[in-house]
């Protein structure tokens, strides 16, 4: 774009100066773009072509005796017969079904909450950031602990406020239950992070609109549904879409928690890659799930754009 | 510990600062805390002994220990002295990390090493030994003497009259219904889905019952790990899962001898006794694996020392696991936690293991039932596809259709390597 802006103006003004000086700019941008555009190509588009090479050979993790082959797409045929690749990818897109509601829902509540004038708000809103600041393997080791079954803290307190009548939980270990329990842990270390967007985004509403509202006689949860909610419309679309995003690298958590068990029902796409490629020593394999997850997130920042687009931000 | 540890490394590095001709040998290797700490007195001691030499020790924990050590390979830092899982041996070995050691061990050691130990340590194709360890290992079946005496239970003497599978079933269930027995057995699911422990306690059910992991003269799983026998030993660990007769594996893994002793018995390693004697004294009761088909198995292996291609001094290197495995105190650490003995002279010094000892049946597998993990490059993913299909028979799914998965996964692994030649040429 801005090469083709500063090439403009020396067709229209073919005078010797000034296209010398447009050369010399044309220089100073080519210039300033180097960087950018060395940095991108050594970090990004190289390991990405490089990542792509090597999914079409049979390339181990450590070099052996026998040679590296080129073969062609079979990594990535063999990864769509592979119904553990389904299973994460099933999984991953289950994690993000339910983290979205929960985490951003948790998020939008307590921004709503530290928004009003509260005393010592921002000593709450920094205690509810946290856990975002928090490792989460840090927070991984501690929720490990509180859902030990079954005598762990978690079902203790549910047996306590049910009276005994609801049978301790296997969190981690009863496969209906392993993901529901990492979406809950998950959303309780990362929802801070959506929660000061929101905070911005509900300070970045004039409160002028709020007064007209008033004088309209709207009362709380109409000025709640009619200025708040629109106002917050790129808000919502940037976080739902940040969201989701970061939901498919899932990782960290089942790598410390469930190791993807049990029943391959945590088991997720990015921890799939991570165990071909380490565990099982087979690169090419490894590298061909990791272009393949490419694909799935350009997908989906494709829709970003969109949608951003579509909401005018 | 990791203080120590920390203080040591940095204390090696500051002396080899100004003391530049001492000869450094790196040392990888895993463990808990006590044992970290030990080899660090070890190579203490092993330095006032040769001032010219500085061991560097570098740690590698245990559930991420193959993956780091891919990493030292790529990074071109393999060390010179690692310690390694013996089933990981042929994959070393034939990738070619791996020098052959007993030019480097003195004699003694070598002459010193049970048969077992030879056998953890040697590699298939040359026949030749690539790894030395103080110790080997097996597991045993561990049963609470009250529970036993209130059922009425068959306490077996030796290898030879293990339970037989229906003795076995038949006490599981009625363990189930004694009173505070909350689960019969805990096969240290604790442990995780994604542990060694798994291909090497589990498998020598598969053994036992007459089938295998995979084919070891044609090197092939599918018609092996998922044949009717394979298959039906699994069903019956499902079924014991799905009675409840099992410990769960978010429970932890010390239920046998926890507060009120929830667990009957435990299929769990030697070094599991030092603990369970602690807290249970004369109640522990250690009886050999079951019969679960028609012979008996007990697994065998356990983490030993080689010296890698990579080293400059392969000598020291050498020098040094001789003197580490000779080591009186490194000898009594192992032997307090009720390590499996690896070396004759050690099993002298082994009251535990000896004839009439505590653990003398698990000695005794050793020479009966011991069956070796495959010794085969391919182990890596070998295991990999036992540990899914595990945890998928384990938590209810298809038996049969989570083998043939795992089978043909190993396969398709053997095929893209060629075969993993010279094991392709093998009878």
């Amino acid at each position: 774009m801005t090469l083709q802006q500063s090439a403009l103006p020396t067709t229209v003004t073919a005078t010797h100066p000034a296209s010398r000086r447009d050369r010399s700019r044309l220089y100073q941008e080519i210039g300033m773009l180097a960087p950018a555009v060395i940095l991108l190509t050594i970090f990004l588009i190289v390991p990405f072509l490089l990542s792509f090479w090597t999914a079409m050979t049979n390339q181990p993790l450590v070099p052996r005796p026998t040679p590296v082959r080129f073969i062609g797409f079979n990594n990535f045929l063999r990864i769509l017969r592979d119904d553990l690749f389904w299973t994460s990818l099933w999984n991953v897109s289950r994690f993000t079904f339910w983290i979205l509601p929960v985490q951003c829902g948790l998020a939008f509540a307590t921004a709503m909450l530290l928004h009003q004038k509260l005393p010592f708000r921002n000593f709450f809103r920094g205690l509810f950031f946290l856990p975002a600041i928090t490792s989460m393997v840090v927070v991984c080791v501690i929720w490990g602990t509180l859902f030990q079954y079954p005598t762990g803290p978690l079902n203790q307190v549910i047996g306590f406020l049910s009276g005994g009548s609801i049978q301790p939980i296997d969190w981690l270990g009863d496969p209906e239950w392993a993901m529901f329990s990492i979406v809950l842990l998950s959303a309780w270390q990362a929802y801070g992070f959506q929660m000061i967007i929101y905070l911005a985004g509900l300070q970045g509403i004039p409160d002028e609109l709020y007064d007209a509202a008033r004088i309209d006689g709207a009362n709380a949860f109409q000025r709640f549904w009619h200025v708040t909610m629109p106002g917050l419309r790129p808000t919502h679309v940037f976080v739902l879409v940040i969201t989701t995003i970061q939901a498919f690298k899932l990782y960290t958590q089942v790598a410390i928690l469930t190791q993807g068990g049990p029943k391959s029902s945590t088991e997720t796409v990015v921890h799939y890659m991570v165990r071909s490629g380490f565990e099982e020593q087979k690169l090419g394999h490894a590298s061909a799930v990791s272009v393949i997850l490419f694909l799935i997130v350009l997908v989906i920042a494709l829709l970003q754009r969109q949608l951003l687009r579509r909401y005018d931000v | 510990m990791g203080k120590r540890l920390l203080s040591l490394l940095m204390a090696s590095a500051a002396l080899s600062g100004f003391a530049e001709a001492k000869t450094v040998i790196h040392v990888m290797h895993q463990g808990d805390p006590g044992w970290v700490a030990t080899y660090g007195d070890v190579a203490k001691r092993f330095e006032a002994a040769n001032p010219d030499v500085d061991i560097e020790l570098i740690y590698a924990p245990h559930d991420a220990y193959n993956e780091k050590f891919s990493a030292a390979v790529m990074s071109r830092q393999l060390p010179d002295i690692m310690e390694l899982d013996a089933p990981f041996l042929a994959n070393y070995v034939w990738s070619g990390y791996l020098q052959p050691i007993k030019p480097l061990i003195d004699q003694d050691v070598l002459d010193d090493m049970t048969e077992s130990n030879i056998a953890q340590g040697t590699y298939p194709v040359d026949k030749d030994l690539y790894a030395v360890g103080l110790t080997d290992s097996s597991v045993v079946l561990y049963g609470n003497r009250k529970y036993l005496e209130a059922i009425g239970a068959r306490i077996p003497k030796g290898v030879d009259d293990a339970w037989t599978r229906e003795e076995f079933e038949g006490y599981l269930e009625k363990l189930s219904k004694l009173d505070g027995v909350k689960w019969p057995i805990d096969t240290f699911r604790g442990y995780g889905i994604k542990t060694e422990w798994i291909t090497y306690a589990y498998g020598p059910v598969l053994q036992s019952a007459g089938c295998d992991l995979i084919d070891r003269s044609t090197w092939k799983s599918v018609g092996t790990l998922d044949s009717d026998a394979c298959v039906d030993a699994m069903a019956m660990m499902q079924t014991w899962v799905k009675n409840g007769w099992v410990v769960p594996q978010s429970s932890g893994t010390n239920q046998f001898f926890a507060e009120g002793h929830p667990a009957a018995l435990a299929m769990g390693g030697h070094w599991f006794y030092a603990e369970a004697a602690a807290s249970m004294k004369d109640d522990v009761v250690v009886m050999p694996l079951p019969k679960f088909g028609p012979k008996g198995a007990s697994p065998n292996g356990t983490w030993i020392w080689g010296i890698t291609t990579a080293s400059e001094h392969p000598d020291i290197a050498g020098k040094f696991i001789s003197f580490m495995l000779k080591d009186k105190q490194f000898r009594d650490y192992a032997r307090d936690d009720s390590a499996y003995p690896g070396l004759k002279s050690f099993a002298a010094d082994s009251p535990l293991y000896d004839a009439g000892g505590p653990m003398a049946v698990a000695f005794e597998q050793a020479s009966k039932t011991a069956v070796a993990r495959p010794p085969h490059p391919a182990y890596p993913i070998i295991t990999s596809a036992f540990m899914g299909a595990v945890d998928e028979i384990f938590n209810g799914g298809d038996v049969k259709a989570a083998l043939t998965a795992a089978a043909e996964k190993i396969d398709e692994d053997i095929d893209e390597n060629d075969g993993y030649p010279p094991f392709d040429e093998q009878p």
